[in-house]
């Protein structure tokens, strides 16, 4: 694979940056000096820690085509996405869930799941016939197998404004499992939610990871995603500060220095 | 006071009206779009369809077409033309958002206007087309006015059940999620933007029938008839009835409707009360609005006609 920039193509990255950088009235929120690049192999569970204002959310802004990057590119499966609008990269497969969590308020919590999907009805060739019907039970089907796996089953019929804030992110999190996408990128899942709900949620994105969905999560909450993550990305002013596996991450004195602040999280 | 005659003038207009408020409704309540240029749809329809059954020009008239075309594919060109109208003004104007949005539909309908009083070749100026015919005639026993009064309600009916069909389906739905919060919609994979302009697209069209059957109950396409009034009435009808319910808005038209009317049709004794009256209209209007919207008795109408069913 030869791709622009000059450097070597990081082999087999499913999810790759390639100088990446956004800059905001004269803030430069993503890239550093030579722009921000790194990659996701396929399959694989990163952790994204960094900071307050390390630039993690505006990373996945840039790599779900929520914001441009100024610089550099995203490519995904081999294709340039860069430029790409969010809903198109979304039906390509990368799904992710938001710092604050949104929901649509006008619809319940099952149909904010089946709103997730993509149905077929949803196109206006489609929406006045009455095919759409039968992919209609399997899509709500697939929502409430998902809302039992993230334990929000029981509140299917609630209401989203009903919901707290850690169910709400639960809600999310449903909301883009029933499109079962290739790469999910979870910004902060953990924020909000109380242990229990955590517990359920590490056995699922473990049980999500094992499935083979690759999965990339922002987290403050370094003993939850230590515990989980094959390979951590460290941010910190927008720049790759290091990488690797966890427990390379925990002892590498310039992330304790800049971030661990003395290795009390882990 | 003629009731009768009222009643189907009522049902005539409010039939009318109410087809210009659900797609009103279906572009803000549903598009989150606020269209403050409706009016131009409706006088595109309304004009259209008299420049394709009026005859051509001869002695004065200053208008350059006019095709004698059978009435009903007339209206469908009207509808057809107020579509085309809505991809030309929803291509630069549909990118805004909010008030912007509402700000560039209202400076359109302005200069649309402003080109029917000026441009007598299209429409001959203030004077207007006054050639339009009624397509029909008695049926048996029933009278005409009466037959038109159906036909206008048929078209409220058909739009009403052709914008609930698309709304109950999955694409209702999304357009839901991308109203209620755009970005989530757009990381679900719906593409709000070519969505946003499907429904503007979609909704203008019944929004020329209805210009068409405008023009054919007052026999007149003027551009007096097509100022911004018409959007402002359209949309108090809209805020009038609740905005999230079909039901409630075809209400609000037609209360609304029917207050305009008996306020026009009560029989004055002198011309000085009857001056009166028309400066205590305003009044009321306001005064009944404020009461409308207090206890908003159409929106809970129709929540009742939507339990009950
Ligand atoms: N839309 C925006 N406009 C202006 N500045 C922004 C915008 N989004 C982010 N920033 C700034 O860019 C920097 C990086 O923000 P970002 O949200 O990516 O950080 P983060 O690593 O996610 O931080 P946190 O851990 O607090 O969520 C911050 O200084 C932030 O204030
Ligand atoms: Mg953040």
């Amino acid at each position: 694979m030869t791709l622009p920039g000059g450097a070597a193509a990081l082999n087999g990255a499913l999810l790759e940056a390639r100088h990446i950088s956004k800059r905001f009235s004269g803030l430069q929120a993503v890239g550093g000096s030579d722009g921000l690049s790194f990659g996701v192999d396929r399959g694989a569970f990163v952790g994204l820690i960094g900071p307050n204002g390390a630039g993690k959310s505006t990373t996945f802004d840039l790599m779900s085509g929520v914001q441009t990057s100024d610089t550099g590119s995203v490519f995904f499966n081999g294709h340039d996405i860069t430029r790409s609008s969010p809903d198109t990269i979304a039906e390509q497969g990368i799904g992710r869930t938001f710092q604050t969590p949104r929901a649509f308020e006008s619809l319940t919590v099952l149909q904010n799941v089946v709103a997730g999907a993509t149905s077929p009805g949803e196109s206006l060739r489609w929406a006045f016939g009455r095919s759409w019907r039968n992919h209609e039970t399997e899509i709500v089907e697939a929502a409430q197998a998902i809302l039992r796996r993230v334990g929000l089953h029981e509140r299917a019929a609630a209401r989203v404004s009903d919901l707290s804030g850690g169910e709400l992110r639960m809600l999310e999190v449903a909301r883009q499992l029933v499109r079962d996408p290739t790469v999910l990128l979870l910004d902060e899942p953990t924020a909000g939610v109380h242990p229990g709900l955590q517990e359920r949620l590490a056995a699922l994105l473990q049980d999500l990871h094992s499935g083979g969905m690759t999965l990339v999560v922002v987290e403050h909450n370094l003993h939850f995603l230590l515990a989980l993550a094959d390979h951590i990305l460290v941010l910190a002013d927008g720049a790759l500060l290091a990488q690797g596996p966890p427990a390379d991450i925990r002892a590498d004195p310039a992330v304790i220095s800049a971030y661990l602040g003395g290795g009390d999280a882990a | 006071m003629n009731w009768p005659q009222l009643l189907v003038t009522v049902l005539t207009l409010g039939s009318i009206f109410g087809v210009v408020t659900l797609s009103l409704n279906l572009q803000y309540a549903r598009g989150g779009m606020i269209n403050f240029g409706i009016v131009a749809y409706f006088a595109v329809g309304a004009y259209t369809y008299a420049i394709f059954t009026q005859p051509p020009p001869q002695g004065l008239d200053q208008y350059k077409f006019g095709f004698g075309w059978p009435w009903w594919t007339a209206v469908i060109v009207a509808g057809l033309a107020a579509l085309v109208f809505a991809a030309v003004t929803g291509w630069p104007t549909l990118r805004l958002r909010g008030e912007y949005l509402a700000l560039t539909t209202f400076a359109f309908a302005e200069v649309f206007h402003s080109l029917l009083l000026n441009e007598r070749r299209i429409g001959n100026g203030t004077v207007g087309l006054a050639r339009v015919e009624r397509p029909f005639g008695d049926w048996g026993p029933i009278e005409e006015k009466y037959v038109f009064a159906g036909a206008a309600a048929l078209l409220l009916v058909a739009t009403l059940l052709v914008f609930r069909r698309l709304l109950v389906s999955p694409y209702g739905r999304a357009l839901d999620a991308i109203r209620d919060d755009e970005t989530a919609a757009l990381a679900a994979g719906k593409p709000a933007q070519k969505m946003r302009r499907q429904v503007f697209l979609i909704s203008a069209v019944p929004v020329g029938f209805a210009g068409a059957v405008y023009a054919m109950f007052t026999t007149l396409a003027q551009p007096s008839l097509f100022t911004a009034e018409v959007t402002f009435i359209v949309w108090i009808a809209l805020v009038l009835g609740g905005e999230r319910s079909v039901y409630g808005v075809v209400l609000g038209t037609a209360g609304l409707v029917f207050f305009e009317e008996i306020v026009r049709a009560w029989p004055f004794e002198t011309v000085r009360s009857a001056q009166i009256a028309a400066s205590v209209e305003h009044v009321v209007t306001g005064l009944v609005f404020i009461a409308v919207l207090r206890y908003q008795p159409f929106q809970a109408a129709a929540t009742r006609l939507k339990v009950s069913k």
